[in-house]
């Protein structure tokens, strides 16, 4: 067995094979058709610094054992906080009640052991390897490099979290899969302040990377500086104007909107149930034929990616859009059953206390053959999106929205001036086909990024290159 | 932890987290704390969901963790676990110790005193209602089957649903510190909601939602008039466009004016003050909007959702006049920051057990104005009725509020029709200055609430 990350070869499984069957047995004792018992260790500590002082160093350790039963298209759920087996058997019993029969829980077959390579293995993982104080180190580090950068620079906050999720998988078709996950982020926040002006900028690092990542690839200092220049330079920066325009968005966590204007309708759950309008759409044309859009939990280093997913399926890379054609979608394991689909790797949950959904893993757009700039060239009057906060699409009706921190004013071609608090708007059932152009410097930003559903956050990366859209709808106040 | 028991938790169980929460905090004392403070939850709870009217989800949990808060040499560590057995608790305490030398030495960080937490026993806040415990799981069920049967039936171009969802939750909390503060709460909850869908031209569909969460089970209004008011919302988009740009009067339905004082909240934290982060900064004692806007954060109102009695440091909650009649009237603070700022806690402290304290809600609400909601609607030539919106839009440093929104065109008085695919946008302290209604129409329905506000200008973004 391999993992994505080293785990100690020693590490006997979080429960043995012997109660595992035993549960899955009892999950099934009520007729119900599919059985699994997914447990967690769950390791995370944090450190917050602002105005200049380490306020806390925090630690948690959670682990416990959820219990799902499948009876046709119902889902029976029950979990235990921590390993007794008196609690394991008791979820069991209360997942199994999904299903009203009485047939006896036949045993599942003899476990096959999921075996899939890697995406990529870290030898050093940054939450193992790196000690509290070095971690309080970078923190002040970037506290001195954002203060450092500017008189400007008012406050700044700074927080490092890591954490590990070892879990094990197990269900009534056979399936054993074990894996140990590691992420680590970085956050700077800075609030720059020019008289009663005040403007702020944020900036992360990380990812599922090792302890060097932090020294060679993105240093505190860099992180910081990034917060640092985007609140200073916000400071001159005017209110958008209101009305629709081209847009360009930058490459990188601009993905965040094919994750909400696309991705979200392209799950299993909204394509089996037909909530989605794109059930009914497969083989046409939903995208600019200039899109490919694909999902890979195989992404090195990204927050995204895994080995196997939370319910033992190996990680794969699933085409979505094919030059604007919709040619696949995303399966977790209940609806890919119940659409008689493959699971594609996406079945995915929170932690031990949640079922899981079908998400997406990374989700990006695939390079053109556009130089970035001359994206930007060709615009008369426009919006370049350089820093995207936060997106949100209603699935049902397809409204989309975009908060964009930091953008400048495109005119004749050129960027001229920075542009604060845009808010992008349209519809997701369009979106993709207004993407007139697709430049050829991918970035898939696998540092930062969570998605919630149902309640429940996941890690996710999203990406793109240097896109434009022919006219998105931005809010301003000027007129 | 049984997770058998669907009924009401153990006679005796808040005492004996008491009495744990008590051990954990001598644990850490003898782990070489100075002072620590332990929060223990212990929350039960079920949920159904259905769709296409059968059962779609059953979930049923009991979780029982602890926070142990430790300050040694002034230096705060924190951790939280749900494996409560003593060697555990143990390694926990010698754990947070010893992450507390990492952290920076600060006069201001020390745990409330009985005489800061408030002494006295709370009132009974009406907050745990034994009837949610004692539902039995059969009628949850079939309350969740009912509130989608009804919105499908309530309109021929209601096909599907997006799901109906039923859940209640209850349990109790014990909080103790070594300063001898020790105290015990129990609450419940129940929420429900549906969401319909309609169809509407070209493949598209329309959504609406609603629902509500209570404390007590009968404060839970009717489910069909639930289900019939979703399924307005949803038929009432069909046909939605865009409209030009524009600068207009706005109305803001409850729900959207809600959105927006839950994003204001932060603002009036005394930690923003501190740090020079808030829009409203230098604003106490002086007037920041119209005389007609009053907000309260209370978290002793009986029967609210965000109530509780006391906050997530064992001080006494109360009932804080954020805005009187137009004028900031005052900050809020957790003790850390009270200590820093030479003020007292204001009982605003929340978090869950796995959690640090911040400064945060409770029930939070605009006080209701005198204006029915036809009246306020009747009062625009030419403007926009903003029901619905995107997530992300408000900036925390400068206030400005820039939001995808969804709602209806209004012409003399009258909704004309139905709108999407726009962006509303303004600037807090220009909104707050430019209420010029505030609606009798309160209701508490989640713990943030607000009536009908009508925003004399805002600029609409659209075609």
């Amino acid at each position: 067995m391999t993992a994505s990350a080293q785990a100690p070869a020693h590490d006997l499984p979080l429960v043995s094979p012997e109660l595992v069957t035993e549960l899955l047995e009892l999950a099934r004792a009520q007729g119900g058709e599919f059985a699994e018992v997914y447990a967690e260790r769950g390791v995370h500590s944090g450190l917050a610094l602002e105005e200049n002082r380490l306020r806390h160093a925090q630690y948690s350790v959670h682990q416990g054992v959820g219990v799902r039963v499948i009876a046709g298209e119902q889902t029976g759920y029950a979990y235990a906080d921590g390993f007794d087996p008196g609690d394991l058997r008791e979820a069991a019993r209360v997942a199994a009640r999904i299903a009203r029969g009485a047939s006896a829980g036949a045993r599942p077959p003899a476990f096959r052991v999921v075996d899939a390579p890697p995406p990529f293995v870290l030898h050093e993982p940054a939450p193992l390897t790196l000690e509290t104080e070095a971690k309080a180190d970078m923190l002040q580090r970037a506290n001195a490099a954002a203060r450092g950068h500017d008189a400007r620079v008012h406050e700044v906050s700074a927080s490092m979290a890591d954490s590990s999720r070892r879990f094990l998988v197990a269900n009534s078709d056979g399936v054993w899969a074990e894996d140990t996950m590691f992420l680590a982020r970085l956050t700077v926040s800075v609030v720059a302040a020019d008289g009663q002006v005040r403007q702020h900028g944020l900036a992360t690092g990380g990812g599922s990377v090792e302890a060097r990542y932090f020294t060679a690839e993105r240093p505190p200092e860099s992180i910081a500086l990034d917060a640092a220049t985007s609140a200073v330079t916000l400071l001159a920066a005017r209110e958008p104007d209101a009305g629709s325009w081209p847009v360009v968005v930058a490459p990188g966590w601009g993905g965040v909107m094919v994750h909400e204007c696309f991705g979200h309708s392209m799950e299993g759950d909204g394509i089996r149930k037909h909530s989605s309008i794109r059930a009914t759409q497969r083989g046409q044309l939903v995208a600019a034929p200039c899109v490919t859009i694909v999902d890979s939990g195989r992404v090195p280093f990204s927050r995204g990616s895994f080995r196997v997913d939370d319910e033992g399926t190996p990680a794969q890379r699933t085409v979505l859009v094919q030059d604007g054609i919709l040619v696949g979608y995303m399966w977790d394991v209940l609806n890919a059953r119940l659409a008689n689909e493959r699971p594609t790797g996406n079945g995915r949950r929170a932690s031990y206390r949640e079922f899981p959904l079908c998400r997406m893993t990374n989700t990006w757009i695939e390079p053109g053959p556009h130089a970035p700039g001359e994206l930007i060239a060709s615009v008369d009057r426009g919006l370049y999106c350089k820093h995207l906060a936060g997106g949100s699409v209603n699935p049902a009706d397809g409204n989309f929205s975009f908060q964009v921190t930091e953008a400048w004013r495109i005119e004749r071609g050129r960027l001229t001036e920075p542009v604060r608090n845009a808010t992008l708007t349209g519809n997701g059932n369009d979106a993709m086909l207004k993407i007139d152009a697709v430049a050829n410097d991918l970035v898939i930003d696998g540092t930062t990024g969570s998605c919630g559903k149902d309640g429940q956050w996941k890690p996710v990366g999203v990406g793109q290159p240097t896109v434009r859209f022919t006219g998105i709808t931005v809010g301003g106040t000027r007129t | 932890m049984s997770l058998a028991s669907d009924v009401a938790r153990a006679p005796g169980d808040r005492e004996a987290l008491a009495r744990l929460a008590a051990d954990a905090v001598a644990r850490a004392r003898r782990a070489g704390a100075d002072e620590a403070e332990a929060l223990i939850e212990h929350t039960h709870a079920f949920t159904v969901r259905v769709h296409g009217g059968a059962i779609e989800s059953l979930k049923q949990s009991g979780t029982l963790g602890l926070g142990l808060r430790v300050i040694a040499g002034r230096r705060v560590g924190f951790v939280s676990g749900n494996d409560l057995r003593p060697e555990s608790l143990d390694d926990l305490a010698a754990h947070a110790v010893a992450l507390s030398r990492y952290a920076t030495a600060d006069e201001a960080n020390a745990l409330p005193t009985p005489d800061e937490a408030g002494t006295g026993d709370a009132p009974d806040l009406e907050l745990d209602d034994p009837a949610i415990a004692a539902l039995a799981p059969e009628r949850r069920i079939e309350m969740a089957l009912t509130l989608e049967r009804v919105a499908l039936a309530a309109d021929p171009r209601i096909h599907r649903t997006d799901g109906a969802h039923v859940s209640t939750h209850f349990g109790d909390a014990a909080l103790a510190n070594s300063h001898g503060v020790a105290r015990a709460w129990g609450a419940s909850a129940i929420r429900a909601y549906v969401v319909p869908l309609a169809d509407d031209r070209d493949g598209k569909q329309q959504s609406g939602a609603y629902g509500m969460v209570q404390r007590q089970l009968r404060d839970l209004a009717d489910l069909e008039a639930i289900a019939r008011e979703a399924a307005r919302r949803a038929v009432a988009r069909i046909g939605a466009r865009p409209v030009p740009t524009a600068r207009v009067p706005v109305v803001l339905h409850p729900d959207v004016a809600g959105a927006w004082i839950a994003e204001m909240h932060a603002a009036f934290g005394g930690d923003q003050h501190l740090k020079g982060t808030s829009w409203l900064l230098g604003r106490v004692g002086s007037r920041i909007g119209s005389e007609l806007f009053t907000l309260v954060d209370d978290g002793r109102m009986a029967k609210g959702a965000g109530s509780e009695p006391w906050d997530g440091e064992g001080v006494a909650t109360r009932r804080n006049v954020l805005v009187d009649r137009g004028r900031m009237a005052m900050l809020l603070y957790d003790t850390y920051h009270a200590h820093r700022a030479g003020a007292r806690s204001t009982g605003s402290a929340v978090r869950s057990y796995a959690g640090v304290p911040f400064i945060g809600p409770h029930t939070l609400y605009v006080a209701a104005g005198t204006d029915s909601p036809e009246a306020i609607l009747s009062r625009v030539d030419r403007g926009f009725y903003m029901d619905d919106q995107g997530s992300y839009g408000f900036d925390d440093v400068t206030g400005d509020y820039s939001y995808q929104a969804q709602g209806f065109w209004v012409e003399r008085g009258e909704k004309r029709f139905p709108v999407e695919g726009v962006t509303v946008a303004s600037n807090s302290l220009d909104m707050l200055d430019r209420i010029v209604a505030v609606g009798s129409d309160l209701e508490f329905e989640s713990s943030i609430a607000s009536p009908t506000l009508l925003i004399g200008e805002m600029t609409i973004s659209g075609s």
